[in-house]
């Protein structure tokens, strides 16, 4: 009990000491996905990381989903290798949030491709990583640093066709994957607010 | 499939959105109905908003979308760029946004080219925005409304309407060279601190601005691509001569901004307002805004304190102290402790040194008591005035019974204490009482030192009533210090005391010399009395004849009686009692003074002078009701601030002139005897005493305007302005 009192009081401080700040480490975080499985960010050294702040009620969001573009991006990240991680940290009390059965539903129906659903409506992956907005997107490059942090585009409009927009992730990826440095490092993230619990 | 299935997702979220949409209603209004060529009329796209729903600010803020017009025009009609109304911080914290809760009216002005035919001109635009309650539903509308193009200009029923709205725009500050932004230090990473104020030069008059201290303050910051100014503020400072936030810059590319933009905001109770601000970030504070952090609210006008004025201050208080010595009122004492040194100095040295530390100590506790007083009044908001105590009636009565009974005592009526007794009983019978004595003597010279303010000694104090606590402490005990010195430097030296001529005969003689000043005292305190009694004090003489008698009866046939001597004294303490109970309490009730019937009508000081009239709640209701502004000026006869204010900035010709302009209605209300009612009303202004002047608008449901301390034309003018409006 003792033993588990100070872990905690460690991994607070940890949290706590943590600032997501790009070019440093991305901070480390243990969560349970959708399907009760654990996803430690640390597990996946050595791949790159998508991180993406999730609220398909979101008209952002949506945007992305219901044109199909967003999809497209994961199906591309997949076949490249790299983990995409949906973040949803709306709190149970919002009409937006999902239990794990109605998001592996619209996981499905939606044909969404992430590696992992992390369910984060306690929004402790949402503060660790100061995610304003749905979406908000985070790079994470194979050794582990925060290399993107920012907006989906160049597009902060809910209406607009996403494939037409400058797509910061993609980009970011790309030039990772290339061997060079990211072009656009931070960005304002743009969207709907975080449902986070009050 | 799989297509179709997307398909129709979408369709369906669309029509979600439609629905949802309905949250928010839209509409167009005109600030005419019929304008001229060439003029600019004022419009306004209305959002309504249900319950709970928000619509976003040009910066939205970490969250939301700044609500979008695009204007579909005839030929000849520009549209200007949105004023956006000052809009709420949104919560919750870590997301934080700009917006507006139940209704917003985004203004345009749109001009009208002067070639334009007249007739009906369409006037059409698409709005969207996005609105958020739990969830984010974005929402457009188109609106349209027909402005007519004629030679008589004519305005609309919503006129009044926009014209309130457009109040609610941010303006440019005319002292926009005030605001300043610096760096707090270097970065942090990605992000850096930075602090934005709105500072006035200290040259300038400070206090003129300060009598409406902020509740609060806050930046709301545009939007801007390659940093964001984050939603949190942190206070500094809240005058309004010296505003601080301190607020966090997050980076996202390039340098760290050279220049930030946005709208200071300050608010006070329901009043808010907000003005554009284009700030130069600079590495380091503005030379002239000083390196102390604000907060502890200390006045902007107080003297700044070296360690050098201290120094001279605290020298003045012991040089003032020293002097109190001689001053008239105390010298009497001074009889009464040079008798007694003289009685003393036969005794060992030891004892004689004990009783002038023991006086040392009666006088520092006694300051020590008055710079509590202080403090405290001080801290209640009261200007605490040197002779203050001298406005309470009880006070003064106790005072000038007790200065009567020094002197009998002095003419050898009766005795008590150190002189009487070291005269009488010779030699070392006195031991304790001397030790009683000598400390009384010492809060005795301290009570009667108040009301002589020695030269130096004002200086002093002027100075160290505007100081803080520990401060006035230091002062008053410096006073002390120097009032005590001579004697403990006496008793600490006895050599000094062969300088004194031999006890003896003379000393009878002298103690009954001293004994006409302190009758002069009693005098004086009897006319101040008079001021509070009016013709009932004479009850109060006769007490006092009474209090004499009755002294004379217990030094005569008592204290120097040889048989029965307990009838004397019990006849002595009847008479007092007796005296008291009818005199001062039946018939003067010297404890609820009751001030004779207070004339009615002007109480005008000169022919040309301001009307005032007497104050009460009523008075202002009813000229309040009448739709006149008021002035009130609460003040007492002791308190000199407050005369002093009046000569030079409220019973002058330009305030006069003004006061009858606007038809203003005058009223004073007199806080020399503390009259309850007023200290009620001081209460409610949050003050303890005097000066208040307080300046209620016109308008009978604006707040009314509390003036500061220390007054200048100038001020009194602005708020009468302010009052105008």
């Amino acid at each position: 009990m003792k033993k588990m009192f100070l872990l905690t009081a460690v991994v607070a401080l940890a949290l706590a000491v943590q600032a997501v700040e790009v070019g440093k480490p991305a901070p480390d975080f243990t969560a349970t996905d959708i399907n009760g499985k654990t996803v430690k960010l640390s597990d996946y050294k050595g791949r790159i990381v998508v991180l993406e702040s999730y609220n398909s009620d979101c008209p952002f969001c949506n945007n992305q989903y219901r044109t199909g573009a967003m999809q497209e991006l994961e199906g591309q990240m997949a076949a490249k290798g790299v983990v995409w991680l949906i973040v949803n940290s709306v709190n149970p009390n919002n009409a937006s949030h999902r239990t794990p059965d109605q998001a592996k539903k619209e996981m499905a129906d939606k044909k969404i491709v992430a590696t992992a659903w992390i369910d984060d409506s306690s929004g402790a992956v949402g503060h660790l990583y100061d995610m304003k907005t749905t979406p908000h997107m985070f790079v994470v490059s194979k050794d582990g640093t925060l290399v993107y942090d920012g907006a989906i585009d160049n597009q902060p409009d809910p209406q607009h066709d996403p494939r037409t927009a400058h797509n910061y992730v993609s980009e970011a990826v790309d030039a990772l994957l290339a061997g060079k440095p990211v072009p656009v490092a931070q960005t304002k993230p743009y969207g709907c607010g975080v449902k986070y619990a009050n | 499939m799989r297509r179709i299935g997307i398909i129709l997702s979408g369709w369906l979220c669309l029509l979600a959105f439609t629905a949802g949409a309905a949250h928010t209603q839209v509409r167009l209004i005109l600030s005419a109905d019929t304008a001229r060529p060439g003029d600019t009329v004022l419009v306004g796209v209305d959002l309504k908003m249900e319950p709970g729903w928000h619509t976003y600010w040009k910066n939205p803020g970490d969250a939301g979308i700044a609500t979008k017009i695009e204007w579909q025009l005839p030929p000849g009609v520009i549209a200007g760029k949105i004023l956006w109304p000052l809009p709420e911080k949104l919560p919750p914290v870590e997301v934080t946004t700009y917006g507006y809760n139940d209704e917003v009216i985004l203004l345009v002005s749109l001009t009208l080219a002067t070639n334009l035919p007249a007739g009906p001109l369409d006037l059409k635009a698409g709005v969207s925005w996005l609105e958020c309650k739990e969830q984010c539903v974005p929402g457009s509308g188109s609106v349209e409304a027909t402005l007519n193009v004629g030679a008589e200009p004519k305005p609309s029923a919503d006129a009044a309407l926009l014209e309130s709205w457009n109040k609610q725009v941010p303006f440019t500050m005319a002292d926009s060279a005030a605001d300043h932004a610096w760096w707090e230090g270097p970065a942090g990473g990605d992000t850096r601190t930075v602090v934005i104020g709105h500072l006035l030069p200290k040259t300038t008059n400070v206090i003129k601005f300060d009598y409406i201290k902020y509740d609060s303050a806050d930046f709301f910051p545009a939007a801007n691509d390659h940093f964001e100014i984050q939603g949190t503020t942190k206070i500094i400072s809240l005058f309004p001569s010296d505003i601080r936030l301190r607020k966090v810059v997050k980076k996202f590319d390039g340098d760290w901004p050279r220049e930030i933009t946005g709208v200071m905001v300050w608010q006070r109770g329901n009043w808010r307002a907000g003005n554009e601000a284009r700030l130069t970030v600079t590495d380091q504070a503005p030379a002239d805004a000083g390196a102390v952090e604000m907060n502890l609210a200390p006045k902007p006008s107080a003297s700044r304190l070296s360690p050098q004025l201290l120094w001279q201050m605290l020298l003045y208080a012991f040089i003032g102290g020293l002097i109190l010595n001689i001053m008239p009122c105390v010298l009497p004492v001074i009889a009464l402790k040079i008798l007694g040194f003289v009685g003393e100095s036969r005794n060992d040295p030891d004892r004689v040194r004990r009783l002038g530390l023991v006086y040392a100590l009666g006088v520092l506790v006694s300051f020590l008591a008055l710079a509590e007083i202080v403090i405290d009044v001080k801290a209640a908001g009261q200007k605490a005035g040197w002779g203050m105590q001298f406005g309470s009636p009880i006070f003064v009565v106790c005072l000038t019974t007790l200065v009567t009974l020094v002197a009998l005592n002095l003419f050898g009526v009766f005795e008590v204490g150190l002189g009487g007794r070291a005269l009488n009983v010779a030699g070392g019978l006195a031991s304790r009482p001397g030790a009683a004595g000598a400390f009384f003597n010492g809060v005795l010279a301290t009570a009667l030192a108040t009301p002589c303010t020695a030269p130096f000694l004002s200086i002093a104090l002027g100075f160290a009533f505007a100081q803080s606590a520990s401060i006035i402490i230091m002062l008053f005990l410096a006073v002390g210090f120097g009032l005590a010195a001579p004697y403990v430097v006496l008793s600490w030296n006895p050599i000094w005391l062969r300088f004194l001529p031999k006890p003896g005969a003379w000393m009878e003689k002298f103690k009954i010399a001293m004994g006409f000043p302190m009758l002069a005292t009693a005098l004086w305190l009897f006319n101040l009395a008079a001021g509070s009694y009016g013709r009932q004090v004479l009850w109060f003489g006769l007490f006092l004849v009474m209090v004499a008698f009755a002294a004379w009866i217990y030094g005569e046939f008592f204290q120097r009686g040889r048989r029965l001597r307990f009838i004397p004294l019990i006849i002595a303490l009847l008479l007092l009692a007796g005296s008291y109970r009818f005199m001062l309490e039946n018939q003067l009730h010297w404890r609820e003074p009751v001030s004779e019937t207070e004339p009615a009508g002007s109480l005008r000081e000169s022919a040309n002078g301001i009307d005032w009239q007497r104050w009460s709640l009523e008075a202002v209701a009813s000229a309040r009701s009448e739709g006149r502004p008021v002035i009130v000026d609460f003040t007492a006869d002791w308190c000199l601030t407050c005369q002093v204010n009046k000569k030079t900035s409220i019973e002058i010709p330009s305030v006069r002139a003004k006061l009858k302009a606007m038809n203003a209605v005058a009223l004073i209300g007199d806080y020399t005897r503390f009259p309850t009612n007023i200290t009620e009303e001081l209460n409610r202004f949050n003050r303890a005493g005097v000066p208040l002047v307080v300046v209620y608008p016109k308008k009978a449901d604006a707040d009314p305007l509390v003036l500061p301390e220390i007054l200048t034309p100038g001020i009194v003018l602005e708020a009468l302005d302010l009052a105008e409006h």
